[in-house]
């Protein structure tokens, strides 16, 4: 048998033209979903251990130690970024350092895709396809959540200020593709607040 | 006709440097830059825009803006048509192609002004009271009919070329209404430090500005509109949207703006600009600086073409520099009509004023009279004069009056080309009442005012009732500043404006005449509703106004009683000898204006319609000519049909491949949730019928889920991975679902126990290599662990590798036949299949596709929930009653089951189904009756759950709910299908291959 072969979710997309913003998959990135109680001190001990980092327990944050990064999801699930390549490695460490402890740990790093756009702009991009109040002061870097996007579950991390991660799950990524070309195009390009000509 | 009627001077917003020629019911029309379709045509000389809805009469030009519900006009051509659009909103441009509507031949010739001689028939209720019988004319006489006869604009021809779109916007404060009240409110937000977005239907701000008079801080009051406007779009915390109409209010002020971005400039639209935005506004305080709508005056024949609100005789003169006539009569209850016969007079029109008060003794008529305006006060107009076929204005009649007078005693004859109508101002509440706010009935401007709301919304300015400059701008900062938040309020600038006295209601002016002969009072221009229609409607007992509403259709369609809405109840409560408010008002719905199904839609059209679930394989599939089978959101492949196949040949090639050989199916789409704590199997023991507890780690188990009530929801195998370690597999449209429900139980009903679930169904592509040779393509693809019968026996389970790949292999079957389910993970799911196709092409390895997976697993008798099931079936109606525990202490759905009418003898029973000719393949759902007759009604059985024809058995083969099944085995029942032919079927056995399953376990 050949080699290993991997195809990331939105491998062979043509690059996009004619868009206010830069889009492109982030592809290749380790995912793990770990769940246990935030209240159970030994858990929440040996999370860290393992990452480097205390798991975040503010709504909506994010907390990074090294290549690794957690996003909160909710009071007792988290989802660990880091290299595809250490992902096995993590996960191991993670499950000795949680015998015995109430806890789940899955690699879920083909799950989802991801999608970064990048420029200014981007936050009226995602306002086509988000009822969040995106222009609020919470959307800075380091905040991550839970959202409703182009019709279908997508997870928001806020990674620069014109930098922004959506993670959709994998089986809706050319949806999500498309709904960003869609609404990204440059005749539509929008920019909220701030001088406006007067019309004549 | 063709008469010019442009001023040589004047009109502010008009660039008589700038000419644009467009066509109008196919003739060209020329104007110039900032004209509008009315105030062009107006121009040309031309007065009739449209018939209406119901006689067919001729229709000029009522309003200045969004409140015309007369010209309406149809713009643009073939795809890009668009119907309704109102012809005083509709800015032109060089080749602009607009027609009337609702008339036919032509504007000035219409077939169906018929109605208009004929309109003694034509009375209140007209539709309810003719269209009744005979039942059978509904269909394909009376309906086409009306359709062709009544109606407004048609719908665009072919697939819309433009793009369109929404965006959600969150803000401090929302101000609806770019007038004196809406820049003053938003200023002083803004100056208090809030994020606001100001809307305004117009292309400008400004609202009435322009036309109303007056001066703050010295500047005229249009020169300081502009002033503002200008320093709002400049600010950065301020969005200014202009053309965008808020079409609606709801709960927790979410407002909708319809923005209409390229319709005015076809350089935009064919630029790729969205022709129209759609924007979700979530506001944490609304203000509606709506403004006000004025009303018409019900006199004999008001909607003669030339007869206009006075509001829009001077936006013509003002804006346009276009004249309404060469001679009029502003006729009018109130002060500010007054101002309309200055503009005219100050542009050489000739005009003269009837006004019904008694009196006409305020700054304003005094001021008209020193200019040698003739006021005669106390009259009304009680007749208008036409030329041939009602296209224009003659001349008026002119009686004198006095409040309550119902006839005519007096009158004299004025010529005049046009009429100026006031009846007062409404303060424009739709915005307001859309979502829930009261209204309370002020009795100096007789109209309703905005009372309480529940909503964070406030009104100011005319929109609460307030039109005098001083007040509206000290309401209006004041607002602005509280709900910004600040205690600082902005400093209200000076006003200087005429002073206006109190108008006398008139609801009604006796007309010429015996009442209601050859005379029409128009109170609903749009909908063709007169005083006489209201009045008739009280005597036939229609006392509730909703009822009213219905009967008469006043108040209704486009309009939305933006204007007919205040004199209607006026009428109303005249005729049934209540007041205003005890009449009440009917309810106005969003929208406000009509608004385009494209901005509905945005870009959710064509591939976005819906969002489609794809397998890491899909690709795989396109090239190999899959016909799709939507499951949920997933397309799954449905068969691969080669050159020259049916999709039949191509299914039954497909099912003879994994009976005989070996079949290859995409099965990723299954739902995959992992499940594990120390209370892992106790739940799952709860969430199933059988037993999970007793499963040992590496295997596999079938298992039936129910809801509380005892019907099947869901099914599937389970794996033990270890001591507290589950996965679930659900059905492929289920694995949102179950995993939800799994939550819900863990953490609304059952705290105490820890576990915890994730839904991985997306982190895995699984396939079924299914078939006799199953294993010799396993063994190909060099498998890191023993696959021998023994080591790896049917509802077992392995964690591996295949070559590179890593693997959890599942030997469980949906076919019967050998089985092995390979799951990868998902970015590696395309190279594995790959891997597996040409492992199996020496052993004749096929792909095979959902119907062909259902017809095996038919063969087989093995249910599917939601073809089986359909919510009301229970485990034992299907057949399963050995997989529902009888030691467990409990589960969900067990006490259900307990009921007697769940165990009652005479419930559907599945059963398999033998035609009595093999060829009959019968229809899903067909029905059993106990008795065949002549025709419907007979007494049903029953109904076909699944059918197929199976290739393995050459012959068709069903499963059906009969009424107690099982007892009936062997008996012969009978399907009465559609056309007269019944289907004799024979009840069997469900499982028709393999009954002792040998082939399962090899």
């Amino acid at each position: 048998m050949s080699e290993l072969s991997y195809q990331s979710p939105l491998a062979g997309l043509a690059e996009p033209h004619g868009l206010s913003v830069s889009i492109r998959e982030i592809a290749g990135r380790g995912m793990i979903d770990l769940r246990g109680l935030g209240t159970d001190a030994a858990f929440m001990a040996a999370a860290r251990g393992v990452l480097g980092v205390d798991l975040p327990t503010k709504p909506r944050t994010s907390a990074s130690w090294g290549d690794i990064r957690v996003l909160w999801l909710s009071v007792d699930q988290w989802l660990i970024l880091g290299t595809r390549a250490r992902a096995h490695e993590l996960l191991a460490s993670l499950r000795e350092a949680l015998t015995g402890i109430h806890a789940l740990a899955v690699d879920v790093s083909d799950m989802r895709a991801i999608i970064r756009l990048e420029g200014e702009g981007c936050r009226e991009v995602l306002m086509k396809g988000a009822a969040l109040d995106l222009l609020d002061k919470e959307y800075m870097p380091g905040c991550c959540r839970r959202m409703r996007y182009a019709e279908i579950a997508a997870l928001l991390d806020v990674v620069e200020d014109n930098v922004f991660d959506i993670y959709v799950f994998r089986s809706y990524a050319h949806h999500a593709w498309n709904f960003l070309c869609a609404t990204a195009r440059a005749p539509a390009k929008l920019k909220l607040f701030g001088a406006q000509e007067v019309p004549g | 006709m063709s008469k010019p009627y442009r001023l040589s001077a004047g009109g502010r917003l008009i660039d008589r440097a700038k000419k644009v020629s467009f066509t109008f019911d196919g003739g060209t029309v020329s104007g110039f830059a900032g004209d509008t379709v009315a105030s062009a045509v107006m121009a040309s000389g031309q007065r009739v825009f449209g018939r209406s809805f119901k006689y067919h009469r001729p229709r000029g030009l009522v309003g200045l803006g969004s409140e015309e519900m007369n010209a309406l006009v149809g713009v643009g051509l073939g795809a890009r048509h668009e119907p309704n659009l109102r012809a005083t909103q509709v800015e032109i441009f060089n080749g602009l192609a607009a027609v009337s509507q609702n008339r036919w031949p032509s504007l000035t010739w219409d077939v169906g002004a018929i109605n208009n001689r004929l309109s003694r028939f034509f009375p209140g209720g007209f539709y309810y009271k003719t269209f009744m019988w005979p039942r059978s004319f509904w269909k394909h006489v009376y309906e086409p009919f009306i359709r062709r006869a009544a109606g407004l604009g048609k719908a665009p021809e072919g697939r819309d070329p433009d793009a369109y779109e929404q965006v959600h916007v969150h803000c401090d404060v929302l101000v609806i209404g770019g007038g004196v009240a809406g820049l003053a409110a938003a200023e002083a937000a803004a100056a208090n430090g809030a994020r606001v977005i100001l809307a305004d239907e117009n292309p400008r701000l400004g609202g009435l500005a322009d036309i109303s008079g007056g001066q703050v801080d010295g500047q005229a009051l249009p020169d300081w509109a502009a002033a503002t406007g200008a320093r709002l779009h400049a600010a950065a915390n301020v969005h200014v949207l202009n053309r965008a109409t808020a079409v609606g209010h709801w709960h927790h002020n979410f407002v909708m703006l319809f923005e209409r971005v390229a319709d005015h400039d076809p350089a935009l639209l064919s630029s790729g600009v969205p022709r129209h935005r759609l924007w979700k506004v979530r506001a944490r305080q609304v203000i509606l600086a709506t403004g006000s709508i004025e009303r018409p005056v019900a006199f004999a024949n008001n909607d003669r073409p030339g007869v206009m609100l006075a509001s829009a005789a001077r936006g013509l003169v003002e804006r346009y520099g276009v004249a309404p006539g060469s001679n009029g009569v502003v006729f009018t209850n109130d002060d500010d009509a007054y101002q309309t016969a200055i503009v005219l007079k100050h542009s050489g029109v000739g005009v003269r004023v009837v006004d019904s008060r008694g009196r006409a003794e305020g700054a304003l008529p005094n001021k008209a009279r020193e200019m040698g305006i003739p006021v005669d006060a106390g009259s009304v107009i009680s007749a208008v004069s036409t030329g041939w076929g009602g296209l224009g204005i003659t001349g008026v009649k002119i009686a004198t009056y006095r409040k309550g007078q119902g006839r005519v005693i007096r009158e004299t004859g004025a010529e005049a080309d046009f009429v100026a109508m006031s009846g007062g101002w409404n303060p424009a509440l739709h915005l307001w009442c859309h979502n829930g706010g009261k209204i309370r009935f002020d009795e100096k401007l007789q109209a309703f005012r905005p009372g309480e709301h529940h909503d964070k919304v406030t009104a100011v300015g005319a929109a609460n009732g307030h039109f005098a400059l001083h007040q509206i701008l000290e309401e209006a900062y004041r607002a602005g500043s509280r709900l910004a938040g600040s205690g600082n309020v902005h400093p209200v600038p000076t006003a200087v404006q005429a002073e206006e006295r109190p108008l006398e209601p008139i609801w009604f002016a006796p007309a010429t005449g015996k009442y209601n002969e050859g005379n029409k009072h128009f109170i609903d221009f749009q909908n063709d509703v007169t005083a006489a229609d209201l009045e008739l409607a009280q005597r036939e007992g229609y006392e509730s106004v909703e009822h009213t509403k219905r009967y008469t259709t006043f108040g209704m369609a486009t309009d939305q009683g933006k204007t007919s809405n205040i004199n209607g109840l006026g009428v109303i409560a005249e005729a049934s000898g209540k007041t205003i408010p005890e009449v009440g008002i009917t309810t106005f719905r969003p929208p406000y204006t009509p608004f385009s199904f494209g901005s509905i839609a945005g870009v959710l059209t064509r591939d976005l319609f819906l969002p489609i679930r794809r397998t890491a394989v899909h690709q795989w599939h396109v090239d190999h000519g899959a016909v799709w089978e939507p499951v949920g959101q997933w397309r799954r492949a449905y068969t691969y049909p080669r050159d020259g196949e049916t999709n039949h040949q191509s299914i039954d090639r497909e099912i003879l491949a994994v009976r005989n050989k070996v079949g290859l199916l995409d099965a990723s789409t299954l739902g995959k949730i992992e499940i594990k704590g120390p209370d892992a199997a106790e739940f799952l023991d709860r969430m199933y019928t059988n037993m999970f507890s007793t499963l040992k780690t590496g295997k596999c188990r079938y298992g039936l889920m129910m809801n509380e009530l005892g019907f099947l929801t869901d099914d599937g195998v389970t794996v033990r991975l270890g001591d507290d370690h589950f996965l679930m597999h659900t059905t492929s449209g289920g694995a949102d679902r179950i995993s939800a429900w799994l939550e819900e139980w863990l953490q609304t009903e059952w705290t105490h126990y820890r576990v915890f679930v994730t839904n991985v169904t997306e982190n895995w592509s699984q396939f079924a290599i299914a078939g006799p040779m199953a294993r010799e393509v396993l063994r190909k693809l060099e498998p890191s662990f023993d696959i021998s019968n023994a080591a790896l026996p049917h509802m077992s389970f392995v964690e591996g590798r295949l070559g590179p790949y890593p693997v959890r292999v599942y030997r469980i079957s949906f076919s019967g036949e050998l089985s092995y389910e390979v799951a990868t993970p998902a970015n590696h799911g395309l190279g594995l299949w790959k891997e597996i196709v040409a492992a199996g092409g020496e052993f004749g390895l096929e792909p095979y596709g959902t119907e062909a997976l259902h017809v095996l697993r038919a063969e087989k008798g093995y249910i599917v929930v939601g073809d089986e099931t359909d919510g009301t079936t229970t485990p034992i109606d299907v057949g399963l009653d050995g997989l529902v525990s009888k030691k467990k202490a409990d589960f969900l759905g067990k006490r259900s089951l307990d009921q007697e009418y769940l165990k009652a003898p005479n419930r559907k029973q599945l059963v398999g189904l033998l035609t009595e000719d093999p060829d009959d393949v019968l229809p899903d759902g067909a029905y059993a009756v106990r008795h065949v007759k002549d025709k419907p009604p007979m007494e049903m059985i029953g109904h076909v759950t699944s059918s197929y024809r199976s290739p393995t058995l050459g012959r068709s083969i069903a499963m059906a709910l009969i009424e107690n099944g099982r007892a009936r085995m062997g008996e012969t029942i009978s399907f009465p299908l559609p056309g007269g032919k019944v289907v004799r079927a024979r009840i069997a056995d469900t499982v028709f291959y393999d009954k002792e399953g040998a082939k399962l376990n090899v």
